[in-house]
């Protein structure tokens, strides 16, 4: 059996103690190199073999307006969620460790609700005559119903409620890893409050901002439930098309070269996050 | 008389029900070094928080100049701060470190420039001004740490135990260079530790902290040659404790009988005894000595151990009562070291050398 085994291994010419690895390895090749590499396949010969699909896309002020819009939703959510994340994932860091592990549990409970029944919420909530829009206007505030729904707002609140718990874990980690002793030096050196967050607090935790910020931003790149459901038809994002181009049009080839302009501009973004991250760390950012 | 620079006005700080700092009253004279000393809970550092405004006193004041700082928030009051954990800022590099509190001020950058070159080489890293903190040795970043607490010339420096994270040898490098740059700077240098040998070595004053409360106040001298409480003489230096009890006194001198019954007249005592009243008579251990002088009382012990220090002897001997003691007498020629258990030998000391104190409670 073992000879058998050695026999089998051996003309892959792995090297000694990579042989654990060997389980996973099969795993992504099978489950995501394979398929990433059919749909590259795929891009460049359905219909037809060359790259008349990447044209199309590419060429298109239509499709143009779609991948414009997504990456403003993304960009837009990103910001958003940092803004709401960072205060959240401070007192989270400074708060007593008991309370904290609640406030997380609550957290993470958000996390495990159904994706569509908290969207469908937000549906409720926001709509012309949504508990909010009723409660303003009951409280005499507004006159007209505001315009919370199907349109980009809607789309930005519903999923910044989605990505915080992504956004929030990394920077927990970061923040909690800076003594707070550090901030009171710099209150005696004397920082205001202001001073001491923008050259002190604010440069620590860029890292954690840096992953949860590019996890939110390449989530949201790909997202399609809340888009869907809270979006307007005027700004579809990418997701939509590719399900459309594949659902209702059976454009496989087209909806494959879309898939795969994702995937380059998302990888693109992760190198271009190590390169930023690991060279402000090394210069100190002054 | 100095001027009145630092005064801290019947300072107490509660927490609940707990009293950490007790009515504290202080005078600190421009360019003191002044060392908090006293066991952990003893209310210092809280007393030195309150100063730089990490904790509001639930009571009392504090004047620098004659004006309160208890309503200047702590970026305002121009307080310089060593503290005990290492605090740089890990993402600047020991210049910028150095720089931060000028930055904050938006001085000009040829004087930042010139300010953190003048800095460091008073803490002597020229060298080191493009590493990074996590690049530096902790006694390093002590030591930029006090140059970035000195660049904006405070008038008051405090210091939050600053040596406890380094070994031995570096912590007595170190307090060297910290009397060098008080000499040099002249900054009035408030000194928070535990540890009473780095206490004496720094300081113009001491102040002992015990239970919230000052003990005692003064040279590291008066402390130690004129202790005010049995506290103060077990605290500072080593001591040894006799139980004695008192027979009467007489313009601070005193009359005790040990547990066996000998009579040793003019003791120091500078607290009031009834007759009879139970006390604790301290002997410092180099007060010992191994042969007779005119003058001196004696004990009849037993000899546990004896060892040879060159230009002490250390003798450990219990009394005939079981109160061991540990003598540290000048080596003469006569005695053998390592001579193992003797019963039946004397030592002598001096009773204007030896302090008498009531029994505290509990004790």
């Amino acid at each position: 059996m073992s000879v058998e085994a050695k026999q089998g291994i051996a003309p892959l010419r792995i090297p000694a103690g990579l042989g654990g690895l060997l389980p996973a390895l099969i795993l992504i090749g099978l489950f995501f190199v394979v398929p990433v590499l059919a749909l590259l396949l795929r891009s460049v010969t359905d219909p037809a073999p060359g790259l008349q699909n990447y044209a199309a896309l590419l060429g298109d002020v239509t499709y143009a307006r779609v991948f414009f819009n997504t990456f403003l939703v993304a960009l837009v959510v990103t910001i958003v969620t940092v803004l709401v994340a960072f205060p959240v994932a401070w007192m989270l860091a400074i708060m007593p460790a008991t309370l904290a592990s609640v406030l997380f549990g609550i957290i993470i409970l958000s996390m495990w609700t159904n994706l569509l029944t908290r969207t469908y919420a937000w549906m409720v909530l926001l709509q012309r005559t949504g508990v909010i829009n009723r409660t303003l206007m009951g409280a005499g505030i507004i006159d007209q119903p505001l315009p919370l729904i199907n349109n980009l707002t809607g789309v930005t609140i519903g999923m910044v409620y989605i990505m915080l718990p992504f956004m929030i874990l990394p920077l927990v980690g970061t923040l909690r890893a800076i003594d707070p002793m550090t901030l009171r030096a710099a209150a005696l050196c004397g920082a205001s409050p202001l001073a001491a967050f923008r050259r002190i607090l604010l440069p620590l935790s860029l890292p954690g901002i840096a992953a949860g910020g590019l996890m939110v931003f390449v989530m949201s790149l790909g997202y399609f439930v809340t888009p869907a459901l809270l979006g307007g038809t005027s700004n579809m994002m990418l997701a939509e098309m590719i399900a459309q181009m594949i659902q209702s049009l059976l454009n496989w080839g087209l909806g494959s070269a879309a898939a795969f302009i994702l995937l380059v501009v998302t990888m693109a973004l992760y190198a271009l996050q190590l390169r930023l991250v690991g060279v402000r760390r090394s210069t100190g950012g002054a | 008389m100095t001027q009145l620079f630092l005064s801290i006005r019947k300072l107490r700080k509660a927490f609940g029900a707990f009293t950490a700092v007790h009515d504290v009253t202080l005078d600190i004279p421009k360019g003191e070094f002044l060392t908090f000393l006293g066991p952990s809970g003893s209310g210092k550092s809280t007393t030195l928080y309150a100063i730089a405004g990490f904790q509001d006193p639930t009571s009392g004041d504090v004047l620098l100049q004659g004006k309160s700082l208890l309503s200047v928030p702590s970026h305002k009051r121009n307080i310089g701060m060593v503290f005990q954990r290492y605090t740089l800022f890990p993402h600047l590099s020991v210049a910028e470190n150095v720089a931060f509190p000028l930055r904050v001020r938006r001085r000009p950058e040829a004087d930042v420039k010139r300010k953190v070159a003048d800095m460091l080489s008073l803490v002597r890293l020229e060298s080191f001004a493009e590493r990074l903190p996590a690049a530096l040795s902790g006694g390093q970043q002590q030591r930029v740490a006090l140059a970035r607490a000195l660049a904006y010339d405070p008038p008051i420096l405090l210091m939050d135990e600053p040596l406890s994270a380094l070994d031995k040898k570096l912590r007595e490098e170190i307090q060297a260079e910290i009397r060098r740059i008080h000499r040099e700077t002249g900054v009035t240098v408030l000194y928070v530790t535990h540890d009473q040998e780095e206490a004496l070595h720094l300081s113009d004053r001491i102040a002992l902290f015990r239970d919230g409360r000052i003990e005692q106040i003064g040279t590291g001298e008066d402390l130690y040659l004129r202790p005010a409480t049995e506290f103060v003489a077990g605290f500072i230096g080593n001591s040894n404790f006799l139980a004695a009890e008192h027979l009467e006194s007489e313009n601070g001198t005193a009359s005790v009988r040990l547990a066996d019954g000998s009579i040793v007249k003019g003791v120091k005592a500078t607290h009031k005894l009834e007759r009879g009243q139970k006390a604790r008579l301290m002997v410092r251990p180099e007060a010992f000595r191994m042969r007779p002088v005119e003058g001196n009382a004696s004990l009849t012990v037993e000899i546990v151990d004896m060892a040879f220090f060159g230009d002490r002897r250390r003798v450990v001997v219990r009394t005939g009562w079981g109160d061991e003691i540990d003598a540290r007498p000048i080596s003469d020629s006569t005695d053998r070291s390592n001579v193992g258990a003797v019963a039946g030998r004397q030592i002598f000391f001096d009773p204007a050398a030896a302090f008498l104190f009531p029994a505290e409670q509990g004790a």
